[in-house]
């Protein structure tokens, strides 16, 4: 009976001892349980928390960031916000976002080039063939202005031609700012004749004031020609445009070193730093041209400068200020797009300035043509007034004009006739028509050189002296009708017909015979 | 004497002018026969006008004669011209008419007349 209690009680002890064991660790194992239930909710509250942020940073992202990523491609003065959060700058995530926006903004830039190609392309197109019509358009009125001169025709023609200039240039400007070819060629031509041409380009021309300070002769090579003188126009037309209309545009050609420079100033507001960083930016060609960044409507002048400066090699500068109080854009030309042309061969256009230098230039040919000058040296120097004497004077000035001239037709004057000597020169082997000249006599004679200096007689003199003959045979033959009577009846119609009667009447008989018989 | 060695010119005609093309004298005429004045030029004579008076200096030409020198149509020259004469720089003369033929019949009754004194 004792062995049994005793097994009973160590096996109650057994059972006891297991249960506080088992009861310690099932407390153990709850109070682990709350607490790791404590962390999963602290955790899972952070969770939330970071989707939050999360959700908000892409929200952010597409409704700022986005945007002004897309916005800075074009405008690159846009600033594009950060993410909300700033501990995200260098997280992966924050490296991740930066992403998107590159990618986006890359695939923006290259969509708009595509764009913009395309519609450059389809202007291109488009003003080729406006152009071409406008070139048929202006062979046909210069036609007509040749055909026809009454007056009021001959203005609208005028007018017609200005009009479709303009027209012209415009179209023009658009072609060369779409990347096309700037669409004319043409010979090889007087410097001075390109930027006339180009003023005529213009509304407002007759603004424009051009001095020419270049050697006579200086010319553009065939393919600067066209180029100078859009750039030109364009130079002009900014310049009128932003000028008062009671002031004048000046422009000077001058001979520098490498060179020619065009030099185009006005009178205008002028143009504020950043504005003048623009254009010259713009002017000088280094950034490729999008039709959207031209603004609308398209200000295409300064652009279509910046094309043609890098493509021709010629530089437009725009960073200095007027002394006139405007802008100065001073054009220059180097001396390789140079060459000459014989002024007395091919002259300029009549209505191109005539060079200033012509004084200094006649100086040469007097000293060794003197045998040939039939007009006394200082006549010769008062022509200053009257352009280009020099200049249309044979050979001598184009000789003495290449010794600081660009040297390109050397040849082509060594072979040019005899200074003094009004040979045939190179005409294509067809006949010429020779201008007459005044200083023909032979060089032996000087008696008759004072003969061409006698001053035309007016209209108005020899009327004159025909009236004071007519009337002074009219007196003589009334004091002589007393003594006569055969004479009344010729008297009589003495004053209606020309003087060629009385003449014949009188004593001058036989000098006016000639005279009444062509009358008759 | 056609102008340019081919190609189109660079400058207008009207720009020749100033853009007008109404002489202020309205008897000029394609044949008229301009004259230097032998005047001096005033320097501030556009460049048109001085090209035509200089084309003047050696000798007389006629209105077409001067277009054609100048490589400006007629109009234009007419104008340039007209404003020369006005500033007494150029004289112009009225072109001479083509010599026109005798009347025959005229020729004959004056035959008729003579022989008829003859035999009087």
């Amino acid at each position: 009976m004792i062995e049994l209690p005793d097994l009973v009680v160590g096996g109650l002890a057994v059972g006891t001892l297991s249960a506080f064991a088992l009861g310690g660790g099932l407390l153990r194992s709850r109070r682990q349980l709350a607490a790791q239930r404590a962390k999963t909710a602290a955790l899972r509250a952070q969770l939330d928390g970071t989707t939050r942020a999360f959700t908000a940073e892409v929200e952010h992202l597409a409704a700022r960031r986005v945007p002004a990523a897309a916005r800075q491609v074009a405008h690159p003065h846009v600033a594009v916000p950060g993410p909300l959060g700033p501990q995200l700058a260098g997280s992966p995530l924050g490296l991740a976002l930066e992403q998107v926006l590159k990618g986006l903004q890359a695939e923006l830039a290259a969509q708009r080039t595509r764009i913009d190609a395309a519609a450059q392309a389809g202007m291109r197109g488009a003003t080729r063939e406006i152009q071409a019509a406008l070139y048929r358009l202006q062979d046909a009125l210069r036609g007509l202005q040749q055909r026809y001169d009454d007056p009021e025709l001959a203005q609208t023609l005028f007018e017609l031609d200005h009009e479709n200039e303009q027209s012209l240039r415009r179209a023009q400007i658009a072609a060369v700012v779409c990347g096309a070819w700037v669409g004319l060629a043409r010979e090889e031509s007087h410097l001075v004749d390109a930027v006339t041409g180009g003023q005529a380009r213009l509304a407002g021309y007759q603004r424009v004031r051009v001095h020419n300070h270049l050697e006579a002769g200086t010319a553009l090579v065939s393919h600067a020609v066209e180029p100078v003188a859009i750039i030109v126009a364009e130079l002009l037309d900014n310049a009128l445009r932003h000028s008062a209309p009671d002031t004048d545009v000046v422009v000077n050609l001058e001979a520098v070193r490498h060179g020619v420079c065009v030099t185009v100033d006005d009178a205008g507001l002028g143009m504020t730093q950043d504005e003048r960083a623009r254009a010259q930016r713009m002017v000088a060609g280094s950034e490729p041209i999008l039709l959207t960044e031209l603004g609308d409507p398209p200000r295409m002048g300064l652009a279509a400068i910046g094309q043609l400066t890098r493509q021709f090699d010629l530089s437009v500068d725009l960073s200095s200020p007027s002394p006139y109080g405007g802008v100065r854009a001073v054009l220059r030309v180097d001396s390789h797009l140079l060459t000459r042309v014989d002024p007395a061969a091919l002259p300029p256009a009549a209505s191109a300035p005539r060079s200033t230098r012509r004084a200094e230039r006649a100086v040469p040919p007097l000293a060794d043509g003197a045998a040939r000058a039939s007009e006394p040296a200082p006549a010769t120097a008062s022509d200053g007034s009257e352009p280009a004497t020099a200049s249309r004077k044979p050979e001598p000035p184009s000789t003495t004009a290449d010794d600081h001239g660009y040297g390109t037709d050397q040849d082509d004057h060594a072979s040019a006739p005899a200074p003094g000597h009004h040979g045939p020169r190179d005409s294509g082997g067809l006949p010429q028509r020779r201008r007459r000249s005044r200083a023909t006599p032979p060089t032996d004679a000087p008696a008759p050189a004072p003969a061409p200096q006698r001053r035309p007689r007016r209209p108005e003199e020899s009327a004159a002296a025909l009236g004071a003959l007519q009337s002074g045979t009219a007196a003589a033959r009334c004091a002589a009708r007393p003594n006569t009577g055969a004479v009344p009846a010729v008297s009589d119609d003495a004053p209606a017909t020309t003087t060629a009667d009385g003449a014949t009447d009188d004593t001058g008989r036989g000098r006016n015979d000639h005279e009444g018989g062509t009358a008759r | 004497m056609t102008g340019r060695r081919g190609g189109r010119p660079l400058v207008p005609a009207y720009l020749s002018t100033g853009g007008v093309a109404r002489p202020s004298r309205a008897h000029l005429e394609r044949l008229s026969v301009l004259t230097g004045s032998g005047e001096p030029a005033p320097a501030d004579l556009p460049a048109a006008q001085a090209a035509l008076l200089e084309e003047l200096e050696h000798g007389s030409l006629t209105v077409v004669e001067a277009a054609a020198l100048l490589r400006l149509p007629v109009s234009a020259v007419l104008v340039l011209a007209a404003d020369l004469i006005d500033r007494d720089l150029v004289l112009a003369r009225p072109p001479i008419p083509p010599a026109r033929r005798f009347d025959p019949d005229l020729l004959k009754r004056v035959a008729d007349g003579l022989r008829d004194l003859k035999h009087r």
